[in-house]
């Protein structure tokens, strides 16, 4: 059984257990129905709150969760670009990331707060998403910050050595060379240009 | 076991509905994996859970202080 099959079944005995209550709450009068109340109506629902929370936050890492929005659909299909300059095609395919948490893995800040974070800015693009108008282009607040890209890159041999990556390694880890904008790798996803483009389907 | 008319067995009584709610909603955020779900659970399941919790606390509380109130009563009538 599965952390859903476990969270399944601790929500079910929950609801079992508050239905006798809800039927019949003179129960409460001894001493065992007081522990049942205790139980039933703090203990049990404070862990479904918590599962719950540490559930979801997990799947909302997931590749399928994110482009499960109508706007990030063309973002999702840009990983499947049949060509290697794409770099989020790159990643995904090669499995640089991985491909269950790929949008995740390269925009998460990776700090103590950063899950929390994502969730807030999750949440503020599903207020835009269903209650105002999204952007025809999205683009990231503040930009990209190479720190996302060192969090894997940084340290690895073939990246440090690299002759490129080596002359300029202080102005990339201070940010004031972006990776993805200043020439190098700067064709991300391209999600508006994808139409033409040939796509990988996996095993094939 | 009195609080302004309403006795600790309503106070359950609410308490457990609005957990049995706040689970159910709970339980269909469960099923699919979309930003919606995630706030279905977030605001509506853990708003319903969690008063459903305060609920039953307030409800010791109170039910605790009108005991001790129905004591003193009785020891002043003595």
């Amino acid at each position: 059984m599965g952390s859903t099959g476990i969270l399944v079944t601790l929500i079910v005995v929950t609801i079992a257990l508050t239905t006798v209550l809800l039927m019949r709450p003179s129960i409460t009068a001894g001493t065992t129905g007081k522990i049942l109340a205790f139980v039933a109506l703090c203990v049990l629902p404070a862990l479904c709150i918590e599962a719950g929370m540490s559930t979801h936050m997990q799947r909302s890492e997931q590749t399928q969760f994110c482009i499960s929005c109508h706007s990030m659909t063309t973002h999702g299909q840009s990983l499947y670009v049949d060509d290697p300059t794409y770099l989020a095609a790159q990643h995904f395919q090669n499995h640089r990331v991985s491909p269950d948490m790929a949008c995740y893995a390269c925009h998460t800040d990776y700090t103590i707060y950063g899950p929390f974070k994502d969730k807030l800015q999750g949440v503020k693009r599903i207020y835009i998403q269903y209650l105002s108008t999204p952007p025809a282009v999205i683009h990231i607040n503040g930009g990209y910050s190479n720190l996302q890209c060192l969090h894997c890159h940084a340290g690895a041999r073939n990246f440090e050595e690299n002759p490129v990556h080596r002359p300029m390694m202080d102005s990339l880890t201070s940010n004031q060379v972006s990776c993805i904008s200043s020439g190098c790798h700067d064709t991300v996803h391209n999600a508006s240009g994808l139409a033409h483009l040939k796509m990988w389907r996996p095993g094939q | 076991m009195k609080f302004g008319g309403l006795g600790i067995r309503t106070f359950i009584r609410i308490a457990s509905g609005l957990i049995i709610l706040g689970a159910v909603v709970e339980l269909v955020s469960l099923r699919w994996v979309h930003p919606l779900a995630f706030v279905l659970f977030a605001f509506v399941a853990v708003s319903l859970i969690g008063l459903g919790i305060l609920i039953y606390l307030a409800s010791l509380v109170l039910a605790v202080s009108t005991a001790g109130e129905n004591g003193r009563n009785a020891k002043a009538g003595n």
